[in-house]
């Protein structure tokens, strides 16, 4: 169990209680955030019909979407940091509802562009980071299932989005689905209203009451980024979080999660999305094709509350990074695999094995982050994060379709995937055995210093009292 | 391409004619349409008949000879010679009824048919007596991608129907769109309302775009793919619908949207009261934020900054 990082909050997170029905209020607006950009495929076919338009032109759409989501990423941050996550969330539902419902009235594929793209974007920004935050806030000791929990949203809205955007499109076309969309994501309002602000019971510290004066010079020259937040969070709460903390691009685990998670993302996500295309390729209908990525889903679905409960035990807890490094690096045998997989029942074998490893992965993608940074930081963290991720985002499956196009065979995109995958595990497996090194260096040495510094304490508080004897003596 | 392909169904013939024996014991065949100097490719069709009766589907674009042949091993009182005939749409040509004799223990029936226009295009039979019949199908290919559930489309819109026929199979000559008008097929003229309809051809895809849609504009529209001796057809459902009718749950969700909203602020003002009036003092601050909106956040900053006085 990591020290610090109760100390940092300020005030003990309630674990539970009303933390539950923020968890539900999360995973409502996870889930819309992550599936609803992927789930309005369905539509594509006939809207590139209707306004005469190639399928790469349409795309652009979701692309946009997803793109205006991660780059909004540090906007999202300050207005949390500001306001905190209700309002943010609630304006968040709005601005898609009515990017939808403004789409629904389109006259052509630029009005889409907007308002399904950038509006929807932002929108969506609005609704990911604040809840990826105030889960942090909520929750310490149960974070890790927390945090499962609520990015089980993803697949599970996504396996109820897809058939339902499906029917609605059979009943309504698209005009009218994208009008009825509008008004079932406005239930991200729903999830913001369950987002009350955590109440913050303060709790007499040991720790926080020593003199700042005093222990602000130990804490200088200390090397810990944790323990000299604490001394500023005890002369400014507020304000110094108002607005993106860049000073994170000072913190050792930040870079290290951060420059890991750019390159993991070009290879993490093209899989999902020739998982279907390659099936098809091995000759495999479409019907069974698409339902690959059904298992998928439900696979993920089971794996990430999982894999959360398996994060909040004692013996992972604590070197709960290292869990992630093994989950990227089983991403990325998986892949290196894949192409073994011969036939339906292989392919539906390869399907099982990447959900489990892409839920792994998934529900403890923020969490970590919360575990290096602390929920304090997470917001900006979180906004700076994506926005850097962007890009890698964007570009992995455009990327990935080259190499398949330039090959005209699946198998070394899969292979690519697999090594950028298996390095990445490796790189944070090795990053953070001497990032954890190096943390229990400067806690001793922190824990040290302060041992001095209450000694000393107690010493001045001796000599006033010894000063005031001997003027009543004197 | 139609030549290499009549090529290799001509050596194909020849092959079947060299290795296997086939049974003419019919005179020279006399075909309904005479002309036997003919450049026409040739195609054949066999059927060995297992049961009582076979039916084959044979797809025709091009004018062809074919020859359709038909072998039957008999029941079991083997007679040494059956009456062997075919029969058009159910109607049996007289002039080729044959006395077919049993050799290998089977009996074979074959006949040339030519190929060159619609008519005589259908259902051809061969029957051995009354005992065994087999059935070919002549038709045009069957339409590759048509949408099987109907499109929906609003008022005042425009749609597009689309037709796609399978690129394996040749291109359409040319493409006719009509509409169902009770039982009956209403062809589409593009030139004749040029504001309402455009036909759209490319390849292998034909696209109907109907403007200014209103509800009579609902119902089937037939695409009709025509070849040089056949054509295909194929139909889509036409939806015109208001807007009223997503407006509908549009709005029921909005209600249940705002419900929910509602109830949750509401419980929660009434936890912060209880709280509040249970006198629980260091809270007070913050449970005071019952109100949605921007209340939250700066009165949140505000009680942390009171509290490092």
């Amino acid at each position: 169990m990591p020290p610090a990082a109760e100390t940092k909050l300020g005030y003990t997170p309630p674990d539970g209680g009303w933390g539950w029905a923020v968890v539900l209020g999360a995973f409502i607006s996870i889930g819309f955030s992550y599936a609803f950009p992927k789930s309005l495929t369905v539509y594509f076919k006939e809207i590139q019909a209707y306004f005469s338009v190639s399928y790469s032109e349409i795309a652009w759409v979701s692309s946009v979407m997803l793109a205006t989501m991660y780059a909004a990423g540090p906007v999202s941050s300050i207005l949390v940091n500001r306001y905190g996550s209700r309002p943010v969330v609630m304006v968040g539902g709005l601005m898609v509802s009515s990017g939808m419902v403004l789409a629904s009235f389109g006259t052509s594929i630029i009005h889409l562009y907007l308002c399904v793209g950038v509006i929807g974007g932002l929108g969506l920004a609005f609704n990911l980071q604040p809840s990826l935050a105030i889960v942090g806030t909520y929750f310490h000791v149960k974070r890790p299932l927390a945090n499962g929990l609520a990015m089980t949203g993803s697949p599970v809205v996504l396996f109820t989005l897809a058939p339902l955007n499906q029917f609605l499109f059979d009943c309504f076309g698209w005009r009218g689905s994208f009008l009825i969309l509008g008004a079932i994501v406005l239930n991200c309002c729903v999830a913001g209203a369950l987002m009350r602000p955590v109440k913050k019971s303060v709790k007499p510290q040991p720790k926080t009451e020593t003199p700042p004066a005093a222990s602000e010079e130990d804490g200088a020259r200390s090397s810990d980024f944790q323990i000299e937040e604490n001394q500023t969070e005890s002369r400014c709460q507020g304000c110094a979080h108002r607005f993106i903390d860049f000073s994170l691009f000072k913190h050792r685990g930040f870079l290290i999660y951060l420059i890991g998670n750019v390159v993991m993302f070009f290879g993490l996500f093209a899989p999902v999305v020739f998982l279907a295309p390659y099936a098809r390729h091995q000759g495999i209908d479409e019907y069974s094709s698409a339902f690959l990525l059904s298992i998928f889903a439900l696979v993920d679905m089971f794996v990430r509350p999982l894999t959360g409960l398996l994060g909040n035990t004692k013996w992972i807890r604590p070197r709960i990074q290292y869990f992630f490094s093994f989950a990227v690096f089983f991403n990325g045998v998986c892949h290196l695999l894949c192409p073994l997989a011969q036939g339906y029942v292989g392919l539906v074998l390869y399907t099982v094995v990447f959900g489990m490893a892409f839920g792994m992965l998934c529900a403890l993608l923020f969490e970590v982050l919360m575990d290096l940074i602390g929920a304090q930081h997470f917001s900006s963290a979180v906004g700076l994060v994506t926005i850097i991720e962007c890009g890698p985002v964007l570009l992995g499956p455009p990327i990935s379709g080259a190499l398949v196009d330039a090959f005209g065979d699946y198998k070394y995109m899969f292979y690519a995937c697999g090594v950028i995958l298996s390095a990445c595990g490796i790189f944070f497996f090795v990053m953070h055995f001497y990032n954890y090194k190096k943390l229990d260096e400067e806690r001793k040495q922190s824990l040290a210093a302060e041992r001095r510094t209450s000694e000393e304490a107690v010493k001045l508080k001796m000599s006033p009292d010894d000063k005031a004897a001997y003027e009543a003596e004197g | 391409m139609s030549a290499s392909w009549g090529k290799l169904f001509f050596q194909l013939v020849l092959l079947l004619a060299s290795c296997g024996h086939i049974n003419t014991k019919t005179p020279s065949p006399t075909s309904p349409s005479l002309d036997p100097i003919s450049p026409l490719p040739s195609d054949i069709r066999r059927v060995v008949l297992k049961g009582e009766s076979h039916t084959e589907k044979v797809e025709l674009l091009n004018p062809v000879d074919l020859a359709l042949e038909c072998i039957w091993s008999g029941n079991e009182n083997k007679s040494p010679n059956i009456t062997g005939y075919w029969r058009k749409d159910g109607e049996e040509m007289q002039s080729i009824r044959v006395t077919v004799q049993l050799e290998n223990d089977k009996y074979t029936l074959r006949q040339v048919f030519k190929i060159v226009s619609k008519e005589n295009l259908g259902s051809y039979s061969c029957s051995f007596g009354d005992e065994a019949k087999a059935d070919f199908l002549l038709a045009g290919p069957q339409i590759g991608e048509v949408r099987d559930k109907p499109i929906v489309s609003y008022v005042g819109d425009s749609v597009v129907v689309k037709c796609k026929m399978d690129e394996k199979k040749p291109k359409p000559a040319s493409w006719n769109w009509y509409k169902a008008n009770g039982t009956d097929k209403e062809q589409i003229f593009y030139a004749a309302e040029p504001q309402k309809y455009e036909i759209k051809n490319h390849e292998w895809v034909t696209k109907l775009v109907v403007h200014k849609l209103t509800e009579g504009d609902s119902g089937f529209y037939y695409c009709e793919g025509v070849y040089a001796v056949s054509t295909t057809m194929g139909h889509v459902e036409l939806k015109v619908i208001t807007f009223l009718e997503p407006l509908k749950p549009f709005i029921a969700i909005i209600v249940e949207v705002i419900v929910l909203v509602a109830a949750i602020l509401i419980y929660e003002k009434s936890q912060s009261k209880k709280n509040s009036a249970g006198g629980n003092e260091t809270n007070a601050d913050q449970t005071n934020t019952p109100t949605p909106g921007d209340n939250n956040g700066p009165e949140e900053s505000s009680s942390t900054r009171q509290r490092k006085v």
